[in-house]
């Protein structure tokens, strides 16, 4: 008998073992903001090695506080605050039945919304406005309104100076 | 819902709908025999409608349909305070807990309106509004937060499109989508006019308003604010107000929103060692 054969068992056993545990045990997250950034460290004055977009999957080596380390789908490392990210995958703002409802409802609807987010009112909401009896001024600020922009940005001023999110101390 | 259910629910509806129409193709070929019977073309085009009209209300419709419900919440409250840093301010802090709410991924919209009752509403597509009135019972920037969280919650979670669905059948249309009402306008006019209806004069259900709560509160804490402020402005309206069902019939009382915001706090452990703001509030900048 060979005395070799058992022990090359044991090994190709733990080695199938270790890749499993590496499976089963990395946890995986999800982006849970529009956009986040990857830090080098643990804070965020650390400066920025990545960013990341909603949705994107980070398989988590660590966790520290309100900080997780994690690793890009390419491979980058990076620090991110936790409360950006979720463990359950986001649906997006449009779910696979929406989207086949819309492929379904045909061109002619994709047609007419093109870029309706973009400027004011659409052709159907203008109808609208109009079989309703709405003024022009209301009309206006709704077009004002879906105009207005804040960049991220911004947004991430607003943070700061606030000491909100990731920049509370 | 994962893509393994959508398909299956999707495929369901699919084969549902094709049994459906080739019954009624079977029952309606005999009689239509002497004046040449249904084209296959039109029966497949009658299918994608029906079949698209079942199906969930997509990200274009919704943008459409919010600005339709938007134009009526502006019309009824006298339009909205036109003033540059009221409106910036607003904006920054509903963007701040709309950036990492459960629906990041679209650009959404916060206005004043002149209205001096205290209420705030949400349509479609991220249009939020929250009145003057309101405004001035609101103490800091985390109470604020927590109302605009409320809000956006409305749109995370879809809540008018839900009664969308509903209400275009009661509008007797087969769909609310945007190609029904390029050849009807006059049926999404009445899709639109039953949602504004039950938004604004009705409400929504009890178990959405406080869904509503519930989330709006975890947006806010999650962004960094104060997760009892919004359950402390809460008591300070029903302190000004009283559980008056009346008054709020389009939301639960306040005690009961209380003690959800409240459980919520606890069971999902939410600190409050957020910040409040209240200076920043008061400038308003």
């Amino acid at each position: 008998m060979n005395t070799r054969q058992p022990v090359r068992i044991v090994i190709s056993v733990m080695m199938v073992l270790s890749v499993m545990a590496g499976t089963v045990w990395a946890e995986t997250v999800f982006v849970q903001a529009k956009t986040a950034q990857l830090r080098a460290g643990k804070t965020s004055l650390d400066p920025v090695v990545a960013n990341v977009k909603y949705g994107e999957a980070l398989e988590v080596r660590k966790t520290e506080g309100k900080w997780m380390e994690v690793e890009t789908g390419s491979g980058i490392t990076g620090w991110i605050f936790s409360n950006k990210t979720t463990t359950v995958k986001p649906s997006g703002s449009e779910d696979e039945l929406s989207k086949l409802g819309r492929s379904f409802r045909g061109k002619e609807a994709s047609d007419a919304t093109a870029s309706a987010g973009a400027r004011g009112l659409d052709k159907v909401s203008e109808e609208y406005a109009k079989r309703s009896g709405i003024s022009k001024r209301d009309r206006d600020t709704v077009d004002r309104m879906t105009a207005y922009k804040i960049t991220d940005q911004e947004v991430e001023e607003f943070l700061k100076k606030g000491e909100l999110g990731e920049y509370a101390k | 819902m994962n893509m393994r259910n959508s398909r299956a629910i999707a495929a369901a509806i699919t084969f549902g709908t094709i049994a459906m129409v080739a019954a009624w193709t079977d029952i309606n070929l005999a009689a239509d025999k002497k004046s040449g019977g249904p084209r296959f073309g039109d029966i497949l085009g009658g299918l994608g409608t029906i079949v698209g009209g079942l199906l969930p209300i997509g990200y274009e419709e919704e943008q459409s349909i919010g600005k339709a419900i938007a134009l009526q919440v502006i019309a009824r409250s006298g339009g909205t305070l036109e003033q540059p840093e009221l409106v910036r301010y607003v904006n920054l802090v509903g963007q701040a807990v709309a950036l990492t709410s459960d629906r990041p991924d679209i650009p959404y919209h916060f206005a004043v309106l002149k209205d001096d009752s205290i209420n705030a509403f949400a349509a479609p597509a991220g249009y939020v509004f929250v009145t003057n009135g309101l405004l001035k019972q609101v103490r800091n920037e985390a109470e604020l937060a927590g109302v605009l969280g409320h809000e956006i919650a409305h749109v995370s979670q879809k809540h008018i499109l839900e009664v969308i669905q509903r209400s275009k059948q009661l509008a007797g249309v087969s769909q609310a989508g945007l190609a029904a009402a390029h050849q009807n306008p006059q049926a999404f006019k009445n899709v639109i006019d039953t949602a504004v209806k039950k938004l604004l004069d009705e409400g929504l259900d009890q178990e959405k308003e406080i869904e509503a709560d519930k989330l709006g509160d975890a947006f806010a804490a999650r962004v960094g604010y104060d997760p009892t402020a919004y359950p402390a402005l809460l008591a300070r309206l029903r302190t000004l107000k009283g559980d008056d069902a009346a008054f709020f019939k389009t939301h639960p009382n306040f005690s009961a929103r209380i003690d959800a915001v409240q459980n919520t706090i606890q069971s999902q452990g939410l600190k409050a060692n957020g910040v409040l703001l209240a200076d920043r509030f008061a400038r308003r900048s």
